[in-house]
């Protein structure tokens, strides 16, 4: 029976009519918004995991050893006053890459309002050996207790106890990255060389994973053990890891840091620039060829009306002649570009849906060298993503009904209906 | 009042066809004057080309003039915008053609409603009611639900009589109507013609080559080159 709006029925029942094109047309829209829809999930996933697990398991600033301004005095003098002082340096200070006294410091930092936790690290190169293989290793000593707070290592354990590690001094826990080429267990030996050429037994106490290529490559031992290793004074330490409670404020807490310390502080979307920016280039070329994908449905939307216009300006001009305006006779082509959008964009987010689930939950091997490390692909899960590539595939496809029903507004009845001429 | 319902005042028309560069003008009508009256029944005859199917279309202001004014009901038409004269043509005018054009996808009932429709006139209840009764006055109750490939070329061209009705008008044009129907269905479409003209008081204005359904109407216009050359009541 007749519609409501005869102009809706009317477009409806030409796309009926043709069911063929319409079901073609809807299905070129519909795998367009299901790669796009997919490739949104797959790549906002991927960002987002890469940040949730920076944020969770990695400091937000790191405090270098670096000074702001150099404790020489270089700058003894002022030039501008055109007195200049030569320096002559008998002695390089040693003391350039630690932080002195940093218990100082941490007390210092701790006067942040937003600086939850501050946990120092000492940074050793090692080469260690079990058994019969060595290996270089990246070994971090800290405060497990403290450390705890920042790269959460208790919730991330595959072997071990966390806790064994404050508990024993010769403890050493091993990143499950750096695990895969130094297979030892929990109990197991393993020997290293300290600074003054001293062998030093440590005892595995744990093996963790956290996701993190960078953090998973390394090795953690108590923070007195590392100082040992690498003859530092028990006053001294490499880095300080800073964790805050709001991250938005993370810029302004690094640089308030360095005004206190002196020491160069750098936040973790610093570090991760290089990173991110190529992050973003990746995925706007993905976006860019995804793009295509719909625009050219949207072709095929353009196609499918033009032929219903040609094949319908009797119609249209019968219906002009009775009194249907030029606006009308658009809308029905415009709703001929929406229904099929919308059906094709509503299929398409059926499909993406199943899509996401389907390639989360296939197995990949993870690799030691990238950056995230995980045993399935990350997809985001947004309603948005869904939001979104239904509107771009709808504003395509009415734009591509634009010029169709255009022509179909300017059918002369005249010409059409005359059986004489 | 006895203003006439349609009047023709000096009325030219050229068509402009455009061929290897050059634009050359034909005249179609030189100058034509007339008028309908409210209640006629007219015929306007002639030969093939002498532009009687275009002094139809100006009269049902699907074409405008080159120069000259038509006035229906003493409103000069020739002024108004596509927009105006497409309400115009919607509450005033029906047409029937020489091919039936219905709208193939749609039923003839759909088919009555659909001028009904175009701008709201009529509740949905109402127009279905209506188009049911105009189906049954040219006797097609039984072809309600019927697609126009289901109906026999008269039956079809009912079917677009009761739908140039649809919006009560007071004047209904007809191109050729029989130019396509055997002699049984042209006499049926006249009586309905007919019926309508007589028990409704309509205006019928019918452009024909059919010489007996010219001869039975109450007007002839006989159009040679453009040019009212008889006009017999």
């Amino acid at each position: 029976m007749l519609l409501r709006s005869p102009l809706l029925a009317i477009a409806s029942r030409q796309l009926s009519n043709k069911k063929r094109q319409t079901f073609l047309t809807i299905s070129g829209i519909g795998v367009g918004v299901m790669v796009l829809i997919t490739s949104i999930s797959l790549m906002d996933g991927i960002l987002q995991s890469f940040i949730r697990k920076i944020v969770d398991n990695t400091p937000h600033i790191v405090v270098g050893s670096d000074r702001l301004r150099p404790l020489t005095p270089e700058n003894l003098a002022d030039s501008a006053a055109g007195v200049y002082v030569n320096l002559i340096k008998h002695v390089e200070r040693e003391d350039d890459d630690v932080i002195a006294n940093y218990s100082g410091v941490i007390a210092a930092i701790m006067t942040e309002a937003k600086v939850s936790f501050v946990s120092p690290v000492v940074l050793v190169d090692e080469v260690a050996a079990f058994g019969t293989m060595t290996t270089p290793l990246k070994i971090h000593g800290i405060i497990p207790s403290v450390e705890n707070n920042i790269e959460r290592f208790s919730t991330h354990m595959t072997a071990g106890v966390f806790e064994d590690l404050e508990r024993s001094p010769d403890g050493f826990m091993i990143g499950a990255s750096a695990a895969r080429d130094f297979p030892v267990r929990p109990g197991d030996r393993i020997q290293l060389t300290s600074a003054g050429g001293e062998l030093i037994s440590v005892r595995v106490t744990g093996i963790f994973s956290t996701g993190l290529n960078e953090v998973d490559n390394n090795c953690y031992v108590n923070l007195r053990m590392a100082q040992i290793l690498g003859g530092f004074s028990s006053s001294q330490v490499s880095k300080l890891y800073v964790r805050v409670n709001d991250l938005e404020a993370n810029t302004s807490i690094a640089r308030s840091i360095e005004g206190k310390t002196n020491y160069t502080s750098a936040t973790w979307e610093e570090s991760a620039r290089g990173f991110m920016s190529l992050f973003r280039m990746i995925t706007m070329i993905v976006y860019f060829l995804t793009f295509f994908v719909i625009l050219v449905s949207g072709f095929s939307v353009a196609n499918v009306l033009i032929t219903n216009v040609l094949e319908k300006t009797r119609d249209i001009a019968i219906m002009k002649s009775m009194g249907y305006r030029k606006n009308d006779i658009s809308m029905i082509y415009l709703a001929q570009g929406l229904f099929v959008a919308v059906i094709g964009a509503a299929a398409g987010s059926v499909l993406a849906f199943g899509m996401i689930e389907i390639l989360a939950s296939i197995p990949i091997e993870g690799s030691k060298t990238g950056i995230v490390r995980s045993d399935h692909l990350e997809m985001g899960r947004s309603v948005w993503y869904f939001v979104a590539a239904s509107c771009f595939a709808v504003l395509i496809s009415l734009l591509a009904s634009v010029g169709p029903s255009r022509n179909a507004a300017r059918v002369n009845p005249v010409e059409l209906l005359r059986g004489e001429r | 009042m006895n203003m006439p319902l349609l009047q023709l005042v000096n009325i030219r028309k050229e068509l402009s066809i455009h061929s290897d560069g050059q634009t050359i003008s034909t005249v179609i009508l030189p100058d034509v004057s007339m008028e309908v009256r409210r209640g006629e029944f007219a015929a306007i005859t002639g030969p093939s080309g002498s532009g009687k199917t275009t002094l139809l279309y100006l009269m049902g202001m699907l074409d405008k003039p080159t120069s000259g004014s038509i006035f229906l009901e003493g409103d000069d038409v020739t002024v108004k915008n596509e927009e105006e004269l497409a309400g115009l043509r919607n509450s005033k005018l029906g047409f029937v053609y020489q091919f039936h054009f219905l709208l193939p996808e749609f039923s003839s009932l759909e088919n009555v409603m659909m001028p009904m429709l175009a701008r709201g006139r009529y509740p949905l209840a109402t127009a279905r009611a209506r188009a049911q009764e105009l189906l049954h006055l040219v006797d097609l109750s039984d072809r309600l639900n019927n697609k126009p490939n289901q109906l026999s070329g008269g039956q079809q061209q009912r079917v677009a009589i009761a739908r140039a009705l649809a919006n009560d008008p007071i004047l209904i044009l007809a191109d050729e109507p029989t130019g396509n129907l055997d002699t049984k269905n042209s006499e049926l479409v006249y009586r309905m013609f007919q019926r309508v003209n007589v028990e409704s008081g309509q205006t019928i204005v019918v452009v024909t080559h059919d010489e007996a359904f010219a001869g039975k109407t109450n007007r002839n216009i006989h159009l040679v080159d453009g040019e009212i050359v008889r006009d017999s009541r």
